[in-house]
């Protein structure tokens, strides 16, 4: 006779509908999480921004069990490399202390409150922290392999059965079958199969019916979410930010996560949740011995002071050298801004403007090409404005060419360039029979009968190609980028009404084209020559690969979208439409598009043979400067990797490349300004550059615009290379060489278990072991007057949380005056009585 | 020359409104699911006066910062429903929901209860 589980009936069982609430609610636990072909950065702890950023760090270090900084040994070495100011570490450390009365408050004689929690910081314990087991216990594992089972993308050659039911339902349909599960939960988990409810939210009513009243259902149920956050995150993904059509054969909602975990949990086969790590060790011993003291010869009070020291922790600790990173950036940046805040150049008329994404690598870029000529540079949202989502010349699905917190307004088709009809058809076709040829070869790869054969036929091929991949990796490359270079002659992405799509109207195109104008404070007396430079990259055998592109343009390389707009803006009616606006451009203006690689900093102009040629001398000019600028971004690239300036192309067509560039490590600061603020000073590629002209803004709502999109779209990388650093193992990725894809949508480390949710351990630090990216928070520059930044941020809830929560640092430079004040942080001094405090620059 | 009601058939439903930052669109637009509405208008951009001062109302690059409106409309049931689990949320999170009684044209674009006998229309 078969045993049903008892079931615990209450008549409070919460109703679906409020489930459905508190299961929506514990999803925010963790980000979304983007499959690897639009990889985006986020914030993993985007969830707890409306806590203050101390606050979030040490929650989410609970739930996850991370750490909550980098190990103080790499603080130190840090410190040791001059890359953290000591001034900057006393400042934190007084602050810490309450101020520079109790920071001078005598231990001993000669002995100070400071200099014992210098000692702390920089001398005493070994600072490094111990290993911890990785892996998944194995109900998480047990969740983990049936959600990549379920999960797979036409990566495996038999598909789980029942997908169409959804993720609870298809496992609960093979838990019975799973040998993993009759050892977790036994005889009681076998009569929940039968018994269990199998509507997911009514399954999760039954479990937290179960619960003992005193428990905190919300936080429960966050606690489940988070045990397993990469594929908890790729749910989040599929829920709120995929296109249906690629989703709709595994259905899956947070519900069905969760309620799998309920399963467990009333089979007794939950394990116990990851804990907060530990954060040091007591430093009285220690610190009396650094000083020569003893406890004995200590007064009370003074013991007082020095145990009040020894308890700082290593977490603590960690806080001080982030803070003092924070500042040092801050003191070295902002005389030197201010400086330039209080000088005028007189206007020169530009023989070319390039307009180049905010991105970090485009700064290095804009400098060295504008001392090639007289050249001026901008920066823009990498999308340049346009919400769109393209749909590739016989391809199968569309890309989002735009940042995740827009939706697509228009979709665009790449068709053919008139004239070369019959060019795009030979690389459709192509691409068709290439796309055919990849599936027979999956197909004959897994098939049981076929898989031997398969190795046969296909052997010396393999291994003809990875001989060429490994020996003559620039030759693969050059076939590829002629490749490349051939369908982008040959397509271009049309902005016109075709089949299904309707594109954009005249309206759309002069609203966007004047958004160029307005937000970037470009003037219309362009130059002759105006170039809209988006950005990619090339790395090959890289599941990253997609996260070196341009985030602004979800994770995809910006081409398309420039080309587009600066189709619209030789467009003739737009012209006209922009005149009537007061955004009167001069005949002589044309427009081109260009993608910048910044793997290689090779810069592809595109459409350059529909150029008039009144301004081919122009082109050629600018095009010998682009490749002078390339080589010497190059070289200054080179130094930070340890290469020579040459292994950089080599290394953006190798196979065995585990680090083609830097990405966007070192990010520190955004500024919203004009070039002119920026012009003379080495941001060593550390700085979103956002152009904006106040003057051409008296309303403010470019700037708002500014800082409630590109600003946020920043945060969420900063914050992604911030914690993926300092616990690379919870919130990065782990070591690339231990990395293996699953089901084509992410990485595990390993042969299974959860999804990883940030970055490399090779994109963010060297060879050696030391962070190449110092964690630090986004110090966002604004050059505008106080009054209109003050009420901005006031009206705002994200920009009001991001800056009163410490999320992001604001400091505002008076146009006026080159005064700068800083944003103050909820719950600090405002003894001034307003919200931007002055500061000593 | 206006309508007279009684060349109508109309249909007494309960309608809500709920208006919450756009970042949380998601958190409503499960609810409803959960609710079996089926279908919504969201209404972007929503600015008014709050406790915390005035919201505005125009976005450009980023769909969720602001407020949004939802408007449903069903059975009583189903708003009550949605009303419960909505509790839920403003627990954890801002935002305001208007109910009340509407007449609408045409009863099959709006969520039936399940199980329910019969239309009460007049």
């Amino acid at each position: 006779m078969n045993m049903i589980a008892p079931i615990e009936r209450t008549d409070d069982r919460l109703a679906r509908t409020e489930v459905a609430s508190l299961v929506a609610l514990a999803a925010r636990t963790v980000a979304p999480l983007w499959p690897l072909e639009s990889a985006i950065a986020v914030n993993p702890l985007a969830g707890f921004e409306e806590l203050p950023f101390a606050q979030a760090v040490a929650e989410a270090s609970k739930l996850f069990g991370a750490h909550r900084t980098l190990p103080l040994a790499l603080w130190r070495r840090l410190h040791e490399n001059g890359r953290i100011d000591e001034a900057a570490l006393r400042d934190a450390a007084i602050g810490h202390l309450g101020g520079i009365y109790r920071a001078a408050a005598p231990i001993a004689p000669g002995v100070t409150m400071l200099d014992a929690l210098m000692a702390c910081l920089l001398v005493i314990g070994r600072g490094d922290r111990p290993e911890r087991k990785a892996g998944l216990g194995p109900d998480a594992a047990f969740i983990a392999k049936w959600c990549g089972a379920f999960f797979d993308h036409g990566m495996t050659a038999m598909q789980l059965p029942h997908r169409d039911l959804g993720l609870y339902r298809a496992v609960l349909a093979m838990a019975a079958y799973d040998p993993d599960y009759r050892t977790l939960t036994g005889a009681r988990g076998a009569a929940l199969l039968l018994s269990f409810p199998r509507d997911p939210l009514e399954a999760i009513s039954e479990g937290l019916a179960s619960l003992a009243a005193e428990v905190d259902q919300l936080a429960y149920l966050s606690g489940l979410v988070a045990r397993l956050p990469g594929w908890a995150g790729h749910i989040r993904w599929r829920c709120e930010h995929a296109d249906p059509d690629r989703v709709a054969d595994a259905p899956a909602t947070m519900a069905d996560l969760v309620a799998l975990w309920i399963l467990l949990s009333r089979a007794d086969a939950l394990s116990e949740p990851p804990a907060a790590p530990s954060a040091g060790e007591d430093r009285a011993p220690a610190l009396l011995a650094h000083f020569g003291l003893t406890a004995k010869a200590l007064g009370p009070r003074n013991a007082q002071r020095l145990d009040s020291v020894a308890r700082v922790d290593d977490d603590r600790l960690g806080a001080l050298f982030m803070q003092a990173a924070e500042r040092s950036y801050a003191n070295g940046l902002m005389p030197a801004l201010q400086r330039a805040a209080r000088t005028t150049s007189p206007p020169v008329r530009p023989d070319v403007q390039l307009v180049f994404c905010i991105d970090v690598r485009s700064e290095p870029f804009r400098r060295v090409l504008e001392a090639e000529g007289n050249y001026e540079t901008f920066g823009y949202a990498g999308f340049f404005g346009l919400p769109i989502a393209l749909h590739p010349f016989a391809g199968p699905h569309r890309a989002r060419l735009l940042p995740v917190l827009l939706s697509p307004r228009h979709d665009i088709s790449e068709r053919p360039v008139p004239g070369r009809e019959s060019e795009a058809e030979a690389i459709a076709d192509r691409a068709r029979g290439d796309a055919c040829t990849t599936d027979l070869f999956a197909a004959a790869k897994a098939g049981p009968a076929t898989a031997f054969a398969a190795a046969e036929a296909t052997g010396p091929l393999a291994a003809a190609l990875m001989l060429a991949r490994t020996f003559a990796p620039r030759a693969t490359g050059r076939a590829a980028a002629t490749l490349r270079a051939r369908r982008q002659r040959a397509l271009a992405p049309a902005g016109d009404a075709h089949e299904d799509h309707a594109g954009f109207s005249l309206a759309d195109k002069i609203g966007y084209a004047s958004a160029l104008f307005r937000l970037t404070g470009l003037q219309p007396d362009t130059a002759r020559l105006v170039v809209l430079t988006g950005h990619g990259a090339t790395a090959v055998n890289n599941p990253y690969a997609a996260a070196l592109d341009c985030g602004a343009c979800g994770g995809h390389a910006g081409g398309s979208n420039a080309r587009l707009l600066a189709a619209m803006l030789n467009d003739e009616d737009v012209r006209s439409g922009l005149a009537k606006e007061g955004i009167a451009l001069p005949g002589s203006t044309y427009f081109l598009a260009a993608e910048h690689n910044t793997t290689t900093d090779e810069v592809v102009i595109f459409d350059a043979d529909r150029i008039p040629p009144t301004h081919a001398a122009d082109l050629a000019a600018l095009s010998a400067s682009l490749a002078r600028a390339a080589e010497a971004n190059r070289a200054r690239r080179a130094l930070l990797l340890g290469r020579a300036p040459g292994d950089l192309l080599t290394g953006a067509v190798h196979w065995g490349e585990v680090r083609p560039e830097w990405g966007l490590a070192g990010n520190a600061a955004f500024v919203v300004g004009p070039r002119d603020l920026t012009r003379t000073i080495d941001l060593q590629g550390r700085a979103f550059l956002h152009s904006y002209d106040w003057r051409t803004d008296m309303d403010g709502s470019a700037l708002a615009t500014i800082l409630t999109a590109p600003m946020v779209v920043a945060q969420w990388i900063n914050c992604q290379y911030l914690f993926s650093t300092i616990d690379n193992q919870h919130y990065g990725s782990g070591d690339k060489v231990t990395q293996n894809v699953i089901g084509g949508i992410g990485v595990v480390q390993g042969n299974g278990g959860d999804l990883k949710i940030g970055l490399p351990r090779q994109s963010l630090f060297c060879d050696d072991g030391l962070p190449h990216h110092i964690p630090q928070r986004l110090l966002t520059i604004v050059h505008a007057p106080f009054d209109r930044v003050a009420a901005l941020v006031e009206s705002s809830d994200i920009l009001g949380r991001l800056f009163g929560k410490g999320w992001v640092q604001l400091i505002v430079i008076d146009p006026e005056t080159a005064r700068a004040r800083r944003w103050r942080e909820d719950g600090a001094d405002c003894s001034e009585g307003r919200s931007l405090l002055a500061i000593d620059c | 020359m206006p309508i007279k009601d009684d060349t109508l058939r109309l249909h007494r439903r309960r309608k809500i409104e709920i208006v919450m930052r756009a970042e949380d669109r998601t958190l409503i637009e499960d609810l409803l699911r959960a609710a079996g509405v089926s279908g919504w208008t969201m209404i972007r951009d929503v600015a008014g006066m709050g406790h915390h001062g005035f919201h505005q109302g125009r976005t450009i690059f980023n769909d969720e910062s602001g407020l949004v409106m939802f408007v449903g409309v069903g059975d009583q049931a189903i708003i009550a429903d949605v009303a419960s689990g909505l509790s839920r949320l403003f627990e954890r999170r801002p935002g305001v929901t208007f109910l009340s009684d509407v007449e609408v044209m045409r009863s099959d674009y709006f969520a039936p209860s399940i199980g329910t006998a019969g239309d009460p229309s007049f």
